[in-house]
């Protein structure tokens, strides 16, 4: 399995994940596809994408948006990229989406055969078991809007994420209460950080903390 | 009163202190007198303001750069002391209606008259602003910007009364468009597509601001810098009146070079000076005429030139649609008549720069000739050469192509461009096989296929892939939701058709690539990134628009000033397609700003766009 989870910010605060992240595709001339969490002015993410992946010569990029009706043409080859990236933006209408159009499913056999699998925020959320986290802090969380019951998401990490943390006890508070309940383990990670996972290899680039049963730990 | 206090005051006095130049007085009123009616107008009490344009008044000097957006005190003050005014009309006269003289205006608003075909007469003698004044100019930063009330009362130069022939008081409610009165529908209308058009690059009138009073009734005020239409001209023209029709196009020039618009012919000889301002209008109508027909904007251009102002700007949004797909047999039905198609607006535009032709040389020569003789003018090959100049610029630039990209292939690709728009044409104008059917308001033809999702899915395929699609693959991204399975069979002409598509569409990527000394993948990109803001998914379109501005209706009540003007710019903004502006963007930015309760009002909106994107 081959995953990216970036916390957020821009292409300069997260130079180390993208020089990882292109290290694992280990292709030449690889393919890039960019799945939005929105339409919604997607096309402006979609150009600060390519900026961002062109520096490291990526020639090839598709914009993939999927709350508007997509051609299966578009999507094949969507599925045949060597990566995809998720991107950030309201996890409840993301995850609607996906699960309205099958690609949950569709992303987790990508990953199982192989491709790389990348997401910012909302994007690396989606990797876990649910999406939990994107009602967390209670002072700010995404709206519900499309007032999603099933949260259920892809189960591809065995752990929670958090992105944009912010080392403060307001937040503390909420994760070890959290991390008591569902005996989970629960990442946080501030914008420019994020987690690496290579197979059985898990690598923490940037500030990290660790949210375990109550506790919380720095763990990089 | 503190000193704090009166310096305050002093300090707010000064920040309004334009506003008391927008008092009836106007440059056309003295320049063009046999152009006007005039009136005297008193206040109009029980105004609210819906909606203010901040950024607009900033742009004319009304208020300073550094203004907040919010209507204090004061401001509000100014406004309605300056915009809620109601003309004494003829029947006010007639009736003896008494006003007291605290509540009328010491200076007379005039209402311009103008050709209009609605009206009996077919000269002019009669027609005009119906139910407009305007109330004056402002200049600020090098330009002067005409100011105009619709809904300040009926005038007699409204199609009613000349039809009739009696006058109605202002509000009758057994005449609609002669009632003088105006709505906040009509004004939030025109707001929210004059400033999507306005932010796309088409020159368009824009509405500084409304106010509301009983019953929806509005005025609404609109902002440019020239608000003069060729029917301003028509009218003189047709009546032969030499000296008016001067007096106009000289006021017209002047306002113009003022403006830094045009090059100053002021002083230069009649002939010069005359011929310099049909050149302007070929040029501009060819360019304006291909504009429209590119971007599916249907504006019912006639041959008394009221529906658009003289430099191409649209004005009355009341008959302006912009269509999703080329549905170019689309006929609004006025009644009486039918519009014309989308097709036949170029006629029209060409028509109006013959009647120009016809007019230059009337005030060069003084003497009219009939228009015909003008059928063959220099002037309207500079009209097809300058429609044909932009028609070809105005694909390269929907495919994606950067200006200077595009200004290259013109110059040294043509052939190239024109085999690659002839096949685009086969399909932009490939009608359901439904034929002809009747729709809420007119006629119609469906279009088929959907030319921006082809442009915008075509070359991330060829960056992905490499070579050409399928002929299904193909029809499956084109295909709009009008296609029926009948109007897809896969024909061998569809086929060959689909084939010479691609390998123009590529030819032209290649010759880019050529001209630029860059790999085709190279092009792909920036094309597929320029594309995908130029052909976004969903774009408005005039049933769209209704929509929108029956869900700000509805959400009004509790939206403040602030926020309205906000929903506006974010609106306008999601619906920005120039990838030049857009580039710059960044949606946190954009996000951060708008709170959660006008991000769901958005999002219904952005809605409502995508569900009407292929219609009318």
């Amino acid at each position: 399995m081959k995953l990216v989870l970036y916390s957020g910010g821009d292409a300069r605060a997260n130079r180390e994940l993208d020089d990882m992240t292109m290290q694992m595709i280990g292709v030449k001339n690889p393919l890039m596809a960019y799945i939005p969490a929105s339409s919604y002015l997607s096309e402006i993410e979609f150009q600060h994408f390519v900026e961002q992946y062109r520096r490291f010569s990526v020639k090839r990029f598709l914009h993939f948006p999927i709350d508007i009706p997509y051609d299966q043409t578009l999507f094949r080859e969507v599925m045949k990229a060597d990566v995809i990236h998720l991107g950030g933006g309201n996890t409840f209408h993301f995850l609607l989406w996906l699960r309205k159009t099958k690609l949950l499913e569709a992303l987790r056999d990508y990953v199982y055969r192989g491709g790389v699998l990348t997401g910012l925020s909302a994007g690396a959320i989606m990797m876990s078991r649910d999406i939990t986290m994107a009602g967390m802090p209670s002072f700010d969380r995404d709206e519900n809007h499309d007032n999603i019951k099933n949260l259920d998401a892809m189960a591809l990490l065995e752990f929670d994420f958090f992105p944009h943390y912010r080392n403060s006890s307001r937040y503390d508070a909420e994760f070890r209460k959290l991390t008591k309940r569902t005996k989970r383990n629960l990442y946080a990670c501030p914008d420019g950080a994020g987690i690496v996972i290579d197979g059985e290899k898990k690598t923490f680039v940037g500030p990290t903390w660790l949210f375990t049963e109550g506790k919380k730990i720095a763990i990089n | 009163m503190s000193s704090v206090k009166k310096s305050e005051v002093q300090e707010s006095v000064k920040a309004y202190a334009n506003f008391s130049k927008i008092n009836g007085s106007h440059p056309f009123k003295t320049q063009v007198p046999d152009g006007r009616v005039e009136y005297q107008v008193r206040t109009k009490k029980g105004g609210k303001i819906v909606f203010f344009h901040f950024d607009l008044a900033r742009e004319m000097g009304l208020i300073p750069k550094d203004h907040p957006n919010e209507i204090t005190p004061e401001l509000e003050k100014q406004i309605l002391h300056t915009f809620s005014l109601q003309i004494i009309n003829e029947w006010d006269i007639e009736n003896k209606i008494d006003f007291t003289k605290d509540e009328i205006r010491p200076n007379t608003y005039m209402a311009t008259r103008y050709l209009q075909l609605q009206h009996p007469d077919k000269s002019g003698r009669t027609s005009g602003d119906g139910r407009t004044i305007w109330n004056g100019t402002i200049r600020h930063q090098g330009v002067s910007w005409d100011v105009s009330s619709c809904g300040t009362g009926g005038t007699k130069l409204s199609p009613a009364v000349n039809i009739q022939k009696k006058y109605f008081q202002t509000g009758d409610p057994t005449i609609s468009y002669g009632c003088g009165c105006s709505e906040t529908g009509e004004g939030l209308e025109t707001l929210f597509f004059s400033e999507v058009f306005q932010k796309n690059n088409i020159k368009t009138e824009r509405l500084l601001l409304t106010l509301e009073y009983d019953k929806g009734l509005a005025i609404n005020v609109r902002a440019y810098p020239n608000l003069i239409r060729p029917s301003h001209f028509f009218n003189h023209l047709k009546q032969g009146n030499y000296k008016a029709l001067k007096q106009v196009a000289d006021y017209y020039i002047e306002r113009q070079v003022l403006n830094g618009d045009w090059e100053d012919v002021r002083a230069k000889s009649s002939s010069e000076k005359y011929n310099y301002l049909l050149k302007k209008v070929s040029e501009t109508f060819g360019r304006v005429a291909a504009k429209f027909e590119d971007e599916y904007i249907f504006c019912w251009l006639d041959w008394d030139g009221d529906n658009i102002l003289m430099d191409g700007g649209v004005i009355d949004y009341g008959s302006i649609r912009q269509f999703g797909l080329f549905h170019s047999e689309y006929r609004y039905d006025d009644v009486e008549r039918f519009s014309t198609t989308i097709l036949e607006q170029k006629q029209k535009a060409k028509y109006i720069v013959q009647a120009f032709a016809q007019l230059t040389d009337f005030l060069i020569r003084k003497k009219k000739r009939p228009l015909a003789d003008f059928k063959n003018h220099s002037s309207l090959n500079q009209f097809e050469h300058h429609f044909e100049e932009a028609k070809y610029k105005n694909l390269l630039h929907k495919m994606g192509f950067k200006a200077k990209h595009v200004d290259d292939l013109f110059k040294h690709n043509l052939n190239d461009i024109r085999v690659f728009r002839r096949s685009f044409t086969w399909f932009e104008r490939a009608k359901s096989q439904r034929g002809v059917y009747k729709v809420a308001d007119g006629i119609t033809r469906d279009a088929i296929f959907c030319m921006r999702d082809i442009l915008r899915e075509l070359p991330q395929l060829y960056l992905t892939r490499g070579e050409l699609l399928k002929s299904d693959e193909f029809i499956e991204i084109i295909k709009s939701s009008y296609a029926k399975k009948t109007d897809l069979n896969m024909t061998s002409m569809l086929k060959t058709q689909i084939k010479k598509f691609q390998v123009a569409y590529l030819n032209l990527i290649d010759m880019c690539a050529l001209l630029q000394k860059k790999e085709r993948h190279q092009i792909l990109l920036d094309v597929t990134m320029r594309s995908s803001i130029i052909n976004k998914y969903d774009r408005v379109t005039g049933d769209s628009i209704t929509y929108v501005v029956e869900k700000v209706s509805k959400c009004r009540p509790k939206l403040t000033n602030a926020e309205l003007y906000r929903l506006m710019k974010d609106f306008s903004h999601y619906q920005t397609l120039d990838p030049d502006v857009m580039h710059k963007t960044h949606r946190e930015d954009l996000e951060a700003n708008t709170p959660k309760r006008e991000q769901n009002i958005l999002r219904d909106m952005a809605g409502i766009v995508r569900e009407c994107r292929e219609g009318l």
